[in-house]
């Protein structure tokens, strides 16, 4: 198990996160049903249903293979599922083009991260700006008046994400040369840029060591109460997932066997199970 | 050494944001301009015509490739055919309309081969890397057989070749046409070739280069930070050709006076690709340097070696110039990638720093 | 109306009205063919070995064949000077490794074809300087080749096979024959994959990225040489050759660019496509679409299948 048990200040402020009666009573911002998605033969997720209340942090979990990122990229539109529905905001969706998610409020981070290599820091945050951007060719061209103005604008707002995330010093670096905890900060950074109702993090600790996982905790948790985002949170250190989630759900092989509290999925058998494997 | 920053503080994003934000090279480019506007006066009608003029207007050509390329990602094997569109759309509207200022046609021929760029872009929505190439193969040639086919396009002229007709702009001058001095020529391609440069890092650094240059590092997480790839691409394919197609429309008009469809061919593609590749991928300094490398090297060696006192067959020349280019090409590509720009990159870096070897 | 027609209808009238023509067609078509197929052949060997896209197979076939006939030229025997030049691409290949590939492990594929591009300038520079620019004849008969033709009497006419062009096919089914016996049972074989796929991931398994890289590129260097002497036999000895490396492309894209039986394939439909659209519906638009032809038709196929005939399916993921 981690270390985020051992009183960690992340562990701390979680202590007076909502009861879930309060989550209940939140209005729910995504919900998925009954999503079935196969490639060829072959079943990467099963009849899966879930909801995120808007407002949370909401976990998903499970073994390597369970569909975890599949599951994500239903969410943002990158892969098209041959059953069940989405809602976002309480309108359905089905057949969705990414940048169109992208342009409902989801933003995201990858697993491998994905940053544009061949960008600065600056550059990178400045990219999760473009859909808020709106002047065409012609000011673009002159980069003068409007343009300029507009660019001046969102820069603003990108240097106070820097701030935020305490990049300050890498700013004009391009983000290859960049060792890959900061490659992680910077792409939570530009997903941040993009103003998000729901942000999809996928596996923001992963390779990373102690002290940059609590960094990175502290930043989810900032996100969510500072800036209000809803949140939800593929990872694999369950400590982390505990002391940070509201809710969990947990997939295994494609299927969803629990979804709840973070304690009570904890114990629940069936979780348990598919971790540690089965007694025959 | 004298290449340093510290002191200069920048107190406002605008400045920050700056095109040149550091005072030397704010000094460095004001003496290139004032260099490049003075040594004509002082250049033979020779330096002028086979090296500066060809120079600049490859380094245009080079310059469009590389927004596609080099900011876009997408593979272009066609630049050639795409500034024969250019060049051809210029003849047809000098030929409709005869009085206007050559200028103004040349700018507006790019427009033509910006829509024929979009045509050909089209493919790349679903088609991506060395697949793509094929694509833009495929307009080479056939917008090469167009040429040579479609005798509308030439005025039926026997020859099949275009011939510049003498054209005039701002009160008369002669710009273009046998009768047009070189200097006047060399003037005009400089003003258009610094003009389209200057918009081109604009757009560059604003929103629309941005989304090039996501789709180009990484097109999946681009889609889903809201970049449209149609719109991403087609405008990329757009601005390149339209480029393209005014370096195309310059190179006959103030450049060769006369061209034919062979003058578009596969191996102007290739050698604005090298430019582009030598000079640097996604710099635009650099498609200056390639194209002062490509086209100024061999001018240089087919004078140098015979005035050396080596009595060599101009054949020959050719054949070592070509295999001396070759070399440097592998030279360069296994020295740095990423061209003589992220050289030049370096050596700024190492004296901004110096005397320490690192910072 | 009249425009539909000529182009759905009458060309396969014409097609069914004079069948002896149309097998000549078909026959010239499959024979072109199997030499576009040779040369993508040499691309797919070194695109499969080391992932390089080979820019300079074209130019690496105009040089075997120089090569050949220049030895022969210096008057050394036709067989002797075969060999010679088979020992000249193996100096080839054994250059091109040591002075660049060498140093270009791990970079990324475009810097990789941009070499061959650099190198595909210095052999035609290289080569115009040793053996000058003048087109050459193919010593075919002195190589035991066959020449001359047979007639034969079908369908109410004369198809004219040239013993030239069968031989070629012979020589090409016995060379795909070996190669996939070598890429498939041999353990240079699957070492040759392995590095394809991650230079990086092959160093560390200890496989020797210069020898495989040197056996790739002497393979392709004899796929050259073989090329090289049959289209010269058809045509002359030239480095208006090189263009042809152009249609390979076209014919990788149908193909994919590791499959051996693709490259077969992918060359037959292009050579025969091309053949049939310039008699038939050439016409049609003045013909000459021969130099175009080829990658539209490989455009059309990329629209409906991206990862070409014998791709898998790309699942993207991220």
């Amino acid at each position: 198990m981690s270390v985020m048990e051992a009183g960690t200040p992340a562990a701390g402020i979680r202590g007076a996160a909502a009861t879930s009666a309060e989550t209940a009573a939140r209005e729910t911002l995504l919900s998925v049903e009954n999503i079935t998605l196969s490639f060829g033969g072959v079943h990467a997720i099963r009849n899966v249903s879930f909801e995120i209340a808007k407002g949370e942090i909401r976990a998903i979990i499970g073994p390597n293979g369970a569909g975890k990122t599949s599951m994500l990229n239903v969410i943002n539109g990158f892969y098209h599922p041959q059953e069940g529905l989405i809602s976002f905001r309480g309108q359905e969706r089905r057949r969705m083009k990414p940048y169109e998610a992208a342009n409902q409020g989801i933003a995201r981070t990858f697993q491998n991260v994905a940053l544009f290599r061949g960008m600065t820091t600056l550059d990178n945050i400045m990219a999760g700006r473009t859909l808020k951007m709106h002047r065409g060719f012609f000011w673009q061209c002159l980069h003068w008046g409007p343009a300029l103005k507009e660019e001046v604008e969102h820069r603003h707002k990108v240097e106070e994400i820097i701030d935020f995330l305490e990049i300050q010093a890498i700013r004009k670096t391009p983000v290859g040369r960049l060792p890959y905890g900061l490659q992680k900060r910077v792409e939570l950074a530009r997903a941040l840029a993009m103003e998000p109702d729901l942000l999809l993090l996928d596996e923001p600790m992963a390779g990373m060591n102690l002290e940059e996982k609590e960094d990175m905790s502290r930043f989810i948790l900032d996100v969510n109460q500072q800036l209000g985002t809803t949140i939800a949170l593929i990872e694999h250190d369950i400590g982390v997932v505990m002391d940070l989630s509201d809710r969990v759900v947990v997939l295994d092989h494609g299927e969803k066997i629990a979804d709840g509290m973070p304690a009570d999925v904890q114990a629940n058998k069936a979780v348990i199970e598919a971790y540690l494997g089965v007694e025959h | 050494m004298f290449y340093r920053e510290a002191g200069q503080f920048k107190t406002t994003y605008e400045a920050d944001q700056a095109i040149f934000p550091i005072l030397q090279d704010r000094m460095g480019i004001a003496v290139i301009m004032v260099l490049a506007l003075v040594i004509p006066l002082f250049a033979t009608d020779f330096v002028l015509a086979s090296i500066m003029i060809p120079f600049l207007i490859f380094a245009l050509a080079t310059v469009g490739l590389n927004v596609l390329t080099g900011y876009a990602g997408q593979l272009s094997l066609g630049t050639g055919a795409f500034m024969g569109v250019g060049a051809y759309a210029c003849y047809k509207l000098t030929t409709i309309f005869p009085d206007m200022n050559i200028v103004v046609m040349v700018l507006l021929s790019g427009i033509f081969s910006a829509g024929i760029g979009i045509v050909f872009g089209l493919p790349s929505l679903r088609i991506k890397g060395l697949y793509l190439a094929v694509t833009t193969l495929a307009a080479q040639f056939f917008l090469e057989w167009c040429f040579i086919r479609i005798p509308w396009l030439y005025n039926y002229n026997n020859s099949g070749a275009i011939e510049v007709p003498e054209r005039t702009g701002f009160g008369g001058m002669v710009l273009a046409g046998p009768a047009s001095p070189p200097i006047t020529r060399y003037y005009v391609v400089l003003a258009i070739v610094v003009a389209i440069t200057f918009l081109v890092k604009n757009v560059i650094r604003g929103r629309i280069g941005r989304t090039w240059m996501m789709i180009r590092d990484m097109d999946i997480a681009a889609e889903l930070m809201g970049v449209r790839p149609l719109f991403a691409k087609l405008s990329a394919f757009a601005v390149s050709s339209y480029i393209c197609g005014v370096a195309g429309a310059m190179l006959v008009f103030f450049w060769l006076g006369a061209a034919e469809p062979s003058s578009f061919s596969i191996t102007v593609s290739f050698q604005i690709l090298f430019m582009a590749i030598l000079g640097g991928l996604g710099s635009l300094i650099g498609c200056f340097y390639g194209a002062a490398f490509i086209w100024i090297l061999p001018v240089l060696l087919r004078t140098l070696l015979p005035s050396m006192g080596l009595d060599i067959a101009s054949e020959t020349v050719e054949h070592v110039s070509r295999m001396v280019i070759g070399a440097l090409i592998i030279f360069f590509l296994i020295v740095e990638p990423h061209g003589l720009a992220r050289l030049w990159q370096i050596g700024k870096e190492k004296l901004r720093v110096w005397p320490f070897p690192y910072a | 109306m009249d425009i539909l027609y000529q182009v759905f209808i009458d060309p396969f009238v014409q097609m069914v009205e004079l069948p002896d023509f149309f097998l000549q067609v078909l026959w010239e078509g499959f024979v072109s063919g199997v030499l576009y197929a040779l040369i993508a052949l040499g691309f797919v060997l070194i695109f499969k070995a080391s992932g390089v896209f080979n820019f300079a197979q074209g130019i690496m076939v105009v040089f075997a064949a120089l090569s050949l006939v220049g030895l022969y030229a210096l008057g050394l025997p036709a067989y002797v000077a075969l060999i010679a030049t088979v020992g000249i691409m193996g100096i080839l290949a054994y250059t091109v490794e040591r002075t660049i590939f060498h140093h270009l492990v791990n970079q990324p594929d475009i810097i990789l074809l941009m070499a061959t591009i650099g190198l595909t300038y210095f052999l035609v520079g290289f080569g115009e300087f040793v053996f000058g620019g003048d087109p050459k004849v193919m010593i075919t008969e002195e190589l035991g080749l066959p020449t001359g033709s047979t007639a034969f009497d079908v369908l109410g006419g004369l198809v004219i096979l040239q013993h030239i062009d069968i031989a070629a096919a012979v020589i090409a089914i016995i060379m795909v024959a070996c190669l996939a016996v070598f890429f498939n049972k041999t353990r240079i074989g699957r070492a040759l994959r392995a590095v394809a796929d991650d230079h990086q991931a092959a160093l560390s398994v200890g496989i020797s990225l210069d020898q495989i890289w040197m056996i790739v590129w002497f393979a392709a260097g004899i796929v050259a040489l073989a090329t090289g002497i049959m289209w010269g036999a058809r045509s002359d000895v030239s480095f208006a050759l090189e263009i042809i490396a152009f249609k390979a492309l076209p014919v990788l894209i149908l193909g994919g660019f590791t499959s051996i039986p693709g490259a077969i394939v992918g060359g037959l439909i292009i050579g025969i496509g091309e053949k049939l659209g310039e008699i038939y519906w050439g016409p049609l638009v003045g013909g000459g679409i021969e130099s175009w032809l080829a990658y539209v038709i490989a455009l059309v196929f990329l629209l409906f299948r991206p990862q070409g005939l014998f791709g898998e399916k790309i699942i993207e993921r991220v």
